[in-house]
C-alpha cells in the first residue's frame, strides 16, 4: 500500500501559478516537468519528514528565521539533506530550545512551492502569469523593462534622476540591512517602509522616551507580573517565554494577565482580567492613582531619577484617575485594581511586562509611557528581578560609501503624524498619501523583499491599488506570496537554512554575538540575498550613473574637477562596492578585529560567542545551562544615569500629551449587532510566511473565528460552520469556533491566513486575511497601524 | 542497559507543540492529526465568560507511558510488542499483524497506525535515533521551550530523574490500573 503523504504529488494537475515560456510552454503547474526532476534530486528529501540516521552527519550552527527571535540551533545534515533542527545550548537568548516553528523550519526550506528561479511577469498584474528567466535576464528586466512594464532606467530618466521615485519595503531579518544599503543608500531612495510601523513602534518608542531603554526582564528573580495584551505562551519570545512559565502557577511569579481573550498565557496566570480592547491605559492610570493616593511608591527612587515627577503625581491625582473611574471604561473591577496596585508595590521584584505585541489602540504610545512610569514607581529598574538595561556587546560599525543624489527629494509621508520617523516611515500614511495623490512627486517603483504587505498592512484593498499603481515592482522572497503576485520581476532568495548571514549581537543581561551559517547550499537557482544585492548593484551601477550624469549638477561639477573614473569609484557610485567580500569572510574580519581569532573560531564552530564563554558556559543538568555566572550578569549597569521621564515637554510641541492622559474618545464601544475584531497569534504560526508550512498547517489547519458561545448559539452558529466576517473595508470567510474565552461583543481571528496566491498550495484560500478586514487607522505619534479599532458584522453562510 | 523513564514538570507546559514537531522531524513520523507519538492533552475551560475557572484549563503533555507492566505487551499475539534492553516498550514492525489488540488495550491511547508500514507505531524514547547515536536526551525533552521533560535512567540513583523523583512529589496516570508507568508527572 502506497500511502506516504507527499505534497509534491498533489501539485500534479493542480491549478497553481502559471509559468509559461522557454521549455515550459503549455505547463499549467507551478513547477515544470524539469523542476519536478530537480525536486527529485538528491538535494531535496523525498518525504515530508525524514527519520534521522545513525551514520555520519554534519551539525551546522544556524539562527532560526521562522520569526524575529533568532533562536540558535544546529542543523543535522545527512547526505546533503537537513534531517533535523536541534536547539543550540550555547546561546543565552534561546536557552537550548526551538519552538514548534523552529522545529518545522525544514518544511520551509523544502517547501515544494518555493520560488525556484527568477521570473518575469508576462500576464496582467496579479494574474500569476510569469516566465522563467535567467538571473541576467531578470536583472535586465529591472533595468530596461519589458513590453509590459517600464524599467528603472527609463523611469529615472523620466523623473530626472529623482531617486525618491523609488519606494522600498523590507521584512525583519539578518539580511535586512543589506537591502536598505542597496535601495536606500546606494540607489538613493528615502522612501522606506517596513514592519516597524505595523508592529510595535509605539512600544519601543514609548519606553525609550520614558526610560531610555526597551528593557529586558529578569524573570528568574521577579516575583510579581502584570502582563497585558502580550501573549507570551503563544507569541513566543525568547528568553521571556521560557523563563516566565517555569515560575508561574504558584512557583515564584504571581501573574496577573490582562487580555480581552482567555489565551494560553491567561491559562498560566493566577488571575485573568478581560479588559475592554484598547483601554489598558485607563487601567494603568488607575493603578498609578492608587499608588499615589496611598503613598505606596518608592519616593526616594523617583525623587532621584524622575523628571517632572511631582507634576505627574499632581496630574494623576487631580484628574481623579480612581479605580472607580476606570472600572466602567476598562471593564476591570475597582477592587481588583486596588488589590493589584497594592500587591505590585508590596512585591519584592514586581514587573509590568513591557511588550511585546503590535499596536492595538491609538493611545498605545501613552500606554507604554504610563506602564514604564508605573514600573519605575516600584523602583524595580536596572536591578535583579526587574527591568534590565544590561550591557549589549557592540560590534564595530560598518560604513557604506553612499553617493549623494542632488535630484532626490525628501520623504513626504508625514500627514497626521506628530513625530515622523525618518528611517522606516509609516506604511499606511506612505501608501494612502500616494493613493490620494498627496505625494509631491511621483512614486513609481517598489523594491520589496521578504515582506507581504497584502497580508500585513491593514486594508488590503488599498495595498492592492497601491501596488497596481506602480510602474515597476520587484520582489525578492522565498515563496510566491500574495504580494509577490504583484511583482513584475521576482528574484528567488535562499531560505535561512541555505545562507550565511551577517554576524549579529543579542541580549542585554547575558549578551552574545551569533552567526547563522548555511546548512546547505542554496536550493534550485536561488541565491543568498547579499549575492543578489551585489549582482543587482553591478548591473545597475553604470547605466544609472549615466542618468545621474545627465541631471545631477553636483555630479557634473565633481566629474569636471576630478574626472569620471575617480568620482565613480571614490564617491560610492560603484554600487556594488558594499558587497566586496562574501558574508562569511566579512564576518570573520569583523569578529577577529573586535574579539580576536579565537573568538572567531568559537563563533564559527558553535554559532555563538561571548567573552569568557569557555570559562562561563556549563551544563547544570539535562535541561539547564549556565551562560554567565550570576555575578557576571549585567543586572545593574546604569548607576545614576537612569532617568524616568514622567513629563516629556518635547511631546507637547507637536500636540502630544507630555504626560499620559486619558481621552474619552478612546472609550470602547461596539454598535448593537456588531463585533470588535481582535487579532493575534498561536504558537504554531508566525505570520503569512509560515501558513504554507506543511508541518505547522498540520497542527493548526486554519484560522477559526473565535465567537462567544452564547452569542453563537443565538445566531445558530456551531463549531466548523462557515461564517462571513465583514467590515467597512473588506470581508472574508472562515470557520467558527464558539468559545467562552471571548466576550459577547468581540471576535478573534488568527493573523496570517487567507492567502489569495495560487502559488501557495496549502495557504491558498485557507481561512480569512485579517489585513483585508482591518481599517487602516493610525496612532498619532508615529503614524503606526492600529490593529484593534475595527467593528465587523458576522453571518453564517 | 538502563531503565529509562521520564519526569514531566507538566505545569511548565504552554501547549506550544514544539515536542510534537521535534518528535515528528526526528523520527520521520507521518503528518496527520491522528499520527502522533506525543501530544498535549487540553481541557476545555469551565465557566461562562467572564467567569472562567483558570484551574480547569490545563495542558497535559503525554505519550506512551512506557509501562513496566504494559497491557499492550500482554495482549500482543505475535510478540511484536516487547521490552527492549532499556525497558522501553517497542514494536517490531516485522512481527506486527495489525490486529490492533494493543491499541485497544493501551489505557493511554498512545498507539496509532503508521500508514507506510501498516503496523502499529508509538513513542520509542527516540531509541533508534537519538539514543542509538549515543545521545542521552529525547527530541521532545531537548527542544521544549519551558523544559517540561527530564529523561534518564531510573536505575541510576545519581541521575537527574532519580533525584527529581526523590525530591519532588509526583503522580502517574491511571495508577489504579497497575500498569506501572515510567512517566512521572511532577506536582
Amino acid at each position: 500500500m502506497e500511502v506516504e503523504i507527499s505534497r509534491r504529488r498533489f501539485l500534479q494537475g493542480s491549478v497553481a501559478l502559471t509559468v509559461v515560456g522557454g521549455t515550459m510552454a503549455g505547463t499549467t503547474a507551478l513547477f515544470s516537468e524539469e523542476e519536478k526532476a530537480t525536486s527529485a534530486s538528491p538535494r531535496v528529501p523525498k518525504t515530508v519528514t525524514t527519520k534521522t540516521g545513525t551514520g555520519k552527519a554534519e551539525e551546522i550552527p544556524f539562527l532560526c528565521g521562522m520569526c524575529v527571535n533568532k533562536c540558535a540551533g544546529f542543523a543535522r545534515v545527512e547526505n546533503g539533506i537537513i534531517t533535523k533542527l536541534d536547539p543550540n545550548p550555547y546561546f543565552p537568548k534561546s536557552r537550548n530550545m526551538l519552538c514548534p516553528r523552529g522545529n518545522a523550519g525544514i518544511q520551509t526550506a523544502y517547501d515544494p512551492d518555493r520560488l525556484k528561479y527568477p521570473m518575469v511577469r508576462i500576464g496582467k498584474r496579479g494574474s500569476g502569469k510569469y516566465k522563467r528567466v535567467s538571473w541576467e535576464e531578470a536583472y535586465d528586466a529591472i533595468l530596461n523593462g519589458t513590453k509590459l512594464f517600464k524599467g528603472l532606467k527609463q523611469i529615472l530618466d523620466e523623473e530626472k534622476d529623482n531617486r525618491s521615485t523609488i519606494g522600498y519595503c523590507n521584512g525583519e531579518g539578518l539580511s535586512k540591512e543589506g537591502f536598505e544599503t542597496l535601495v536606500g543608500q546606494k540607489l538613493g531612495s528615502p522612501n522606506y517602509v517596513d514592519e516597524v510601523s505595523i508592529c510595535l513602534e509605539t512600544a519601543g518608542g514609548g519606553f525609550f522616551a520614558t526610560l531610555g531603554v526597551y528593557p529586558e526582564i529578569d524573570f528568574e528573580h521577579s516575583d510579581y507580573l502584570i502582563i497585558s495584551g502580550a501573549n507570551r505562551a503563544e507569541a513566543i519570545i525568547t528568553p521571556d517565554t521560557m523563563d516566565m512559565f517555569k515560575r508561574t502557577k504558584g512557583r515564584g511569579i504571581k501573574t496577573v494577565c490582562i487580555d480581552p481573550r482567555f489565551t494560553n498565557t491567561a491559562a498560566k496566570a493566577d488571575k485573568w482580567l478581560p479588559v475592554n480592547p484598547g483601554t489598558d491605559l485607563a487601567f494603568v492610570l488607575a493603578l498609578t492613582w492608587v499608588v499615589f493616593n496611598e503613598n505606596l511608591q518608592n519616593e526616594a527612587f523617583m525623587k532621584k531619577y524622575g523628571v517632572g515627577y511631582e507634576e505627574y503625581k499632581q496630574h494623576i491625582l487631580s484628574h481623579k484617575y480612581t479605580p472607580e473611574w476606570a472600572e466602567p471604561i476598562c471593564g476591570i473591577k475597582a477592587e481588583d485594581i486596588y488589590t493589584i496596585a497594592r500587591e505590585f508595590m508590596n512585591a519584592e521584584a514586581p514587573v509590568y511586562y513591557p511588550g511585546r505585541r503590535s499596536i492595538f489602540s491609538p493611545n498605545d504610545y501613552q500606554l507604554r509611557r504610563a506602564m514604564a512610569i508605573f514600573q519605575a514607581l516600584s523602583g524595580n529598574i536596572d536591578k535583579k528581578g526587574g527591568y534590565i538595561y544590561g550591557n549589549p556587546i557592540m560590534l564595530p560599525p560598518e560604513y557604506v560609501n553612499a553617493p549623494i543624489y542632488a535630484q532626490a527629494k525628501p520623504r513626504f509621508d508625514t500627514e497626521g503624524i506628530a513625530f515622523p520617523t525618518l528611517k522606516s516611515g509609516s506604511w499606511i500614511v506612505f501608501r494612502n498619501m500616494i493613493l490620494e495623490g498627496k505625494n509631491p512627486y511621483p512614486v513609481r517603483v517598489m523594491f520589496m523583499r521578504k515582506h507581504n504587505p497584502m497580508m500585513s498592512v491593514p486594508n488590503t484593498a488599498k495595498t492592492r491599488k497601491f501596488l497596481e499603481k506602480m510602474d515597476l515592482n520587484v520582489m525578492i522572497d522565498i515563496l510566491p506570496s500574495d504580494t509577490a503576485m504583484f511583482a513584475d520581476v521576482i528574484l528567488p532568495e535562499a531560505s535561512y537554512l541555505e545562507r550565511t548571514s551577517p554576524v549579529k549581537s543579542y541580549g542585554f543581561l547575558e549578551p552574545a554575538i551569533v552567526q547563522r551559517k548555511a546548512a546547505i547550499k542554496p536550493l534550485y537557482e536561488t541565491k543568498e540575498p547579499e549575492v543578489i544585492y551585489k549582482e543587482l548593484a553591478e548591473k545597475l551601477a553604470k547605466p544609472l550613473f549615466e542618468i545621474s550624469k545627465k541631471y545631477d549638477k553636483d555630479l557634473q561639477e565633481q566629474i569636471k574637477l576630478r574626472g569620471e573614473k575617480k568620482v565613480f569609484k571614490e564617491d560610492g557610485w560603484n554600487l556594488a562596492d558594499a558587497w566586496e567580500k562574501p558574508v562569511h569572510e566579512k564576518n570573520k574580519e569583523i569578529v577577529e578585529k573586535a574579539f580576536g581569532p579565537k573568538a572567531w573560531e568559537i563563533l564559527d564552530e558553535k554559532g555563538v560567542y561571548y567573552p569568557h564563554m569557555e570559562e562561563y558556559h556549563k551544563q547544570l543538568n539535562p535541561n539547564e545551562f549556565q551562560y554567565y555566572p550570576k555575578n557576571r550578569r549585567f543586572y545593574s549597569t546604569m548607576g545614576d544615569k537612569k532617568r524616568v521621564i514622567c513629563k516629556y515637554d518635547h511631546l507637547a510641541t507637536r500636540g502630544i500629551d507630555p504626560m499620559p492622559t486619558w481621552h474619552d474618545e478612546w472609550k470602547f464601544s461596539v454598535p448593537e449587532g456588531k463585533f470588535r475584531v481582535i487579532t493575534g497569534r498561536h504558537a504554531q504560526f508566525t505570520q503569512s510566511g509560515t501558513t504554507n508550512n506543511a508541518m505547522l498547517r498540520d497542527l493548526i489547519p486554519t484560522n477559526y473565528l473565535w465567537i462567544n458561545k452564547g452569542v453563537a448559539k443565538k445566531m445558530g452558529i456551531e463549531f466548523g460552520d462557515m461564517v462571513e466576517i465583514k467590515s467597512e473595508v473588506g470581508k472574508g470567510r472562515l470557520m467558527a469556533y464558539p468559545t467562552e474565552k471571548i466576550a459577547p461583543n468581540q471576535v478573534f481571528m488568527l493573523h496570517g491566513f487567507g492567502s489569495e496566491s495560487k502559488g501557495l498550495e496549502l495557504a491558498y484560500g485557507n481561512g480569512a486575511n485579517d489585513a483585508a478586514i482591518l481599517k487602516d487607522d493610525i496612532e498619532p505619534v508615529f503614524g503606526a497601524a492600529v490593529m484593534h479599532s475595527t467593528n465587523v458584522e458576522i453571518r453564517k453562510v | 542497559m538502563a531503565r529509562y523513564g521520564m519526569a514531566l514538570d507538566y505545569k511548565n507546559c504552554i501547549n506550544c507543540k514544539a515536542c510534537e514537531v521535534a518528535c515528528k522531524e526526528e523520527n520521520g513520523v507521518l503528518l496527520g492529526a491522528d499520527k502522533h507519538r506525543i501530544w498535549v492533552g487540553v481541557n476545555e475551560i469551565e465557566g461562562v465568560w467572564p467567569n472562567l475557572s483558570i484551574s480547569s484549563s490545563s495542558f497535559l503533555p503525554s505519550q506512551c507511558q512506557q509501562c513496566d507492566n504494559a497491557p499492550c505487551e500482554e495482549v500482543c499475539p505475535t510478540h511484536a510488542t516487547y521490552y527492549d534492553e532499556n525497558g522501553v516498550v517497542r514494536v517490531d514492525s516485522d512481527k506486527c499483524i495489525l490486529c490492533s489488540y494493543c491499541m485497544n488495550a493501551c489505557p493511554y491511547d498512545a498507539r496509532y497506525v503508521d500508514d507506510r508500514t501498516v503496523t502499529v507505531d508509538k513513542c520509542t524514547f527516540c531509541s533508534d535515533t537519538r539514543l542509538a547515536r549515543g545521545l542521552t536526551t529525547t527530541a521532545c525533552q531537548n527542544t521544549c521551550p519551558t523544559k517540561v521533560r527530564t529523561f534518564g535512567d531510573l536505575d541510576d540513583p545519581e541521575s537527574e530523574i532519580s533525584i527529581l523523583l526523590k525530591t519532588r512529589d509526583h503522580f502517574s496516570l491511571k495508577a489504579n490500573l497497575g500498569t506501572e508507568p515510567k512517566l512521572f508527572y511532577l506536582t
